[in-house]
């Protein structure tokens, strides 16, 4: 009874402190298809030399925060997907001259939804295989969302 | 369901209350220790904390796969869940270095800021231990915020020659475990050893995948891959006992090798080309071994009217993660499988002098003091380098009024210093101008800390009352992790930046403990309010660095306050109920995260239990009672909201006396109807891992 009494008082204490009604942001963004023609998607092949025309909705219900884009390589199919598609994957193989690309993207303040668009050159040199292209986002109150992509680099 | 078994206990424990007529012999049984209410009173009036003592019998009764799983029984006290079966304590909802563990007196020191390090104590080498609920800072220095678990194994044997035999197993994880000890006193000299042996199988789950990054991992039979592992401790010690004079040491070592969870090494999912399911007993990649060698020795004089005590130790606790090597980012793979290895030396000195100024008045003074080296090696990076010591002068205060009044109070000044050596990476990074560099994942760091605490408390009895209130500051200084990281932590899948410039946590908590007893029903009730000026809170940030996450120590205010309380009833000399629960609710105030709670938040719980004890064939007992845990919708990123659930739970016990013999039986079954759930606090929690399954502990002793 005691506790109860105890624990009531101090909740409506801290209610008092505008601890309550505070809007806090509890959801995750969000890396979405909707409304675009969303790229690169599983299972395409792509080759040396082209560009990957990055192309997602980043969204959240209260402000974006940052988003990275990061690619190596799956030569010994460990496997970080969010995707219950599986494509058909090459054979194991030691990495030579892996593809490794890693960069991070700032999203301009006070947005809930932006158009991310990038042109990611291949380079000529890297090996050939199955890659996984991850797109890491977050908000600004430190939510993330992982979208990964399992993608072939050809000749 | 959950309602009506409250409801049941609650009528019982009315019923048991009023309308029994009292027996002579009528006692309290807590924590079944029987004591009687009077005792209970008396322990309640030694100090003005909420502490809760916790006797041989019943660590030997209660007997639940680990010393932290066995305390759980205490409301306040929680087992975090760490993988691998094993788990590590939390008082209050603060573990790690929020809260002490101490073992004869010296402060415990392994890697206690680490997600996955357990206890690193042989638990059945534990006599008795202690916990004190709150700030313990006077005693025990910096950490002792959250509360204090104190352990005992210095029982000096009375016989000439005495021991015990403990066969034990659990069905989860097909652990089988012995543990032996003899000792023996010869005149004023006593000798004490001990081992401690545990195997232990992959545990179990109830249930035939997991999904994390809503990928699928199945399982085989429900196991989660390559979690077994093994146990051996030792112990020796020797002893002189004089009418004043008294002087032990104490060497222990205690190794443990355990698996990590093969399909998710810290946060990040893995395949590998290890067959983790030709045997559920073997240890593959990834594991980790530790190695803690324990010398302590303790000294003390007993004059007229004062008391010296002296204790020294040195600990070494050795620490390896093995994993297959594989390349992440731009750290190319790595030569060998030595992902991690801390090597950790400290030395302890600590004397105490408690002083009768009157027959009302003890004084107590003391020193502590303690240095300490940890060295790192392997390919992955988590704590650089450090020397750490510290020194500690404290004086504490107590005045008997009356039997029924008491007052203490004590000051304490903590001076600290933490060097820490920079670390740059092995293998190169690309920077921003097109050339690549060897990132410095450390600077080097020397800081100085000055921490001044104190604590005051009174304790009252009347009738069949006792009433205390605490209050009391208490600190922690920055470990240095906290202080010196900067660089991914592969272990968890973030990117840690630490805070040079980080000052002394402190924290500021007030007591109460409202105590009522009539030897057939007990009643314990102890809400406190605990507030941080200066939590050191990992924040996740919106930023990203090298394409990971960064989480940014910083200091925020916080407010915590809750509730424990426990109603038991003894209805007859055959029947006993009890009720327990605890509250906490945690909040920031300031900083990014104002607003939102503290991370592994733990949920509201209740426990309703019934005993029935009987003679037959010597004393036992069959017990039966039901877990609710409320849902947690209070989180902070990266954490996902959990749903309430509810487990039934048998133990029994038994004890036979053979002529000097004495057989102990005690049985304890978890989770009987094989429930699936999950654990909010657990550190697998965030990777979707359900707690473990239907699981019988057996334990069988022979005392001579």
């Amino acid at each position: 009874m005691m506790a109860l009494i105890t624990a009531s008082t101090l909740s409506i204490l801290s209610c008092g402190d505008s601890d309550c009604d505070e809007s806090k942001d509890m959801q995750k963004p969000a890396i979405s298809e909707q409304g675009i023609v969303a790229n690169p998607i599983d299972c395409q092949v792509y080759h040396r030399g082209e560009s990957i025309l990055f192309h997602y909705l980043l969204t959240d219900d209260i402000e974006l925060g940052s988003y990275n884009i990061e690619i190596h390589n799956n030569f010994d199919h460990h496997t970080h997907s969010t995707t219950a598609i599986d494509c058909e994957l090459d054979a194991k193989k030691t990495p030579q001259h892996p593809w490794v690309f890693n960069r991070d993207y700032n999203i301009p303040d006070g947005l809930r939804s932006y158009e991310a668009t990038l042109e990611i050159a291949i380079p000529t040199d890297i090996d050939t295989g199955d890659y996984h292209f991850m797109i890491r986002l977050t908000d600004k109150a430190g939510w993330q969302q992982i979208h990964s992509v399992a993608i072939k680099i050809a000749e | 369901m959950t309602t009506s078994i409250i409801a049941t206990a609650l009528a019982a424990c009315v019923a048991g209350s009023n309308g029994y007529v009292a027996h002579d012999d009528s006692v309290i049984v807590l924590n079944d220790v029987t004591v009687s209410g009077q005792r209970q009173r008396e322990f309640q009036m030694r100090s003005s904390q909420s502490t809760v003592q916790v006797s041989h019998d019943y660590l030997q009764q209660n007997f639940a796969g680990s010393l932290s799983q066995t305390l759980e029984g205490i409301p306040g006290v929680k087992a975090m869940s760490i993988g691998s079966g094993q788990s590590k304590p939390t008082i209050r909802g603060l573990g790690f270095n929020r809260m002490v563990v101490s073992e004869d007196g010296v402060k415990h020191e392994g890697q206690q800021w680490g997600d996955d390090h357990g206890l690193e104590i042989d638990q059945f080498a534990v006599d008795r231990a202690e916990v004190i609920k709150g700030p313990a800072a006077l005693q025990y220095g910096s950490d002792a915020i959250g509360g204090v678990l104190s352990l005992y194994t210095n029982h000096v044997p009375t016989e000439p020659m005495s021991g015990s035999v403990q066969v034990f197993g659990r069905t989860n994880n097909e652990q089988v475990g012995l543990s032996a000890k003899l000792g023996g006193r010869l005149g004023k000299w006593f000798y004490r050893i001990s081992t401690t042996l545990i195997d232990y199988a992959d545990y179990r789950v109830p249930t035939d995948s997991i999904q994390y990054y809503s990928y699928w991992i199945r399982l085989k039979d429900g196991r989660l891959r390559n979690t077994a592992g093994c146990e051996r401790d030792g112990n020796v010690m020797i002893g002189y006992a004089g009418y004043r004079f008294h002087t032990d040491v104490r060497i222990s070592n205690s190794y443990s090798k355990s698996g990590f969870f093969a399909n998710a090494h810290g946060l990040e999912v893995r395949l590998s080309d290890i067959d983790y399911d030709h045997s559920r007993r073997d240890v593959d990649l990834p594991y980790q071994w530790v190695n803690h060698l324990k010398v302590l020795s303790h000294t003390s004089w007993q004059g007229n009217g004062v008391r010296i005590d002296a204790n020294l130790a040195w600990q070494n606790n050795h620490r390896e993660e093995l994993s297959e090597p594989i390349s992440h980012g731009y750290m190319p793979t790595p030569d060998g499988t030595l992902e991690r290895r801390f090597v950790k030396n400290t030395l302890t000195a600590n004397i105490a002098t408690h002083i009768d100024m009157s027959e009302h008045h003890e004084l107590s003074v003391g020193l502590n003091s303690e240095y300490q080296r940890n060295r790192r090696s392997g390919w992955g990076f988590i704590i650089p380098d450090f020397k750490a010591s510290s020194v500690g002068l404290f004086a504490m205060d107590k005045y008997t009024i009356s039997e029924s009044l008491k007052l203490n109070a004590g000051v304490r000044v903590d001076h600290a210093n933490t060097i820490i050596n920079s670390y740059n990476d092995w293998y190169k990074t690309p920077t921003t101008d097109g050339d690549s560099a060897y990132m410095k994942r450390s600077d080097d760091v020397n800081r100085h800390f000055t921490s001044v605490t104190w604590s005051a408390g009174i304790n009252y009895a009347t009738g069949h009352w006792v009433l205390k209130a605490n209050i009391g500051k208490s600190f922690r200084t920055p470990i240095p992790k906290e202080l010196g990281a900067d660089g991914v932590n592969y272990h968890i899948f973030r990117y840690e930046r630490g805070n040079a410039d980080l000052n002394p946590e402190e924290s500021y908590q007030m007591d109460m403990g409202i105590h009522w007893d009539n030897d057939k029903v007990f009643v314990q009730v102890d809400p406190y309010v605990n507030y941080f000026p200066n939590y050191i809170y990992l924040n996740p940030t919106a930023q990203y660095v090298e394409g990971l996450q960064l989480y940014h120590y910083t200091q925020a205010r916080v407010l915590r306050y809750g509730v424990e309380a426990q109603v038991t009833c003894v209805i007859n000399s055959h029947w006993e109920t009890e009720l327990k629960g605890e509250y906490l609710h945690a909040r920031q105030q300031s900083g990014q995260k104002k607003g939102y709670t503290l991370p592994f938040s733990t949920p509201w719980s209740m426990e309703a239990g019934a005993k029935y004890s009987f003679k037959w064939h010597g004393n036992s007992f069959v017990g039966m009672n039901a877990h609710i845990v409320g849902a947690q919708h209070e989180i902070v990123p990266p954490e996902s909201p959990t749903d309430g659930h509810w487990t039934l739970n048998l133990s029994a016990g038994k004890q036979i006396s053979l002529h000097s013999y004495k057989l102990n039986i005690a049985m304890h079954a978890e989770n009987l109807l094989n429930r699936r759930y999950y654990d909010h606090t657990s550190y697998y929690r965030l990777i979707d891992v359900p707690e473990p399954g239907r699981n019988v502990s057996i334990k069988v002793g022979l005392d001579f």
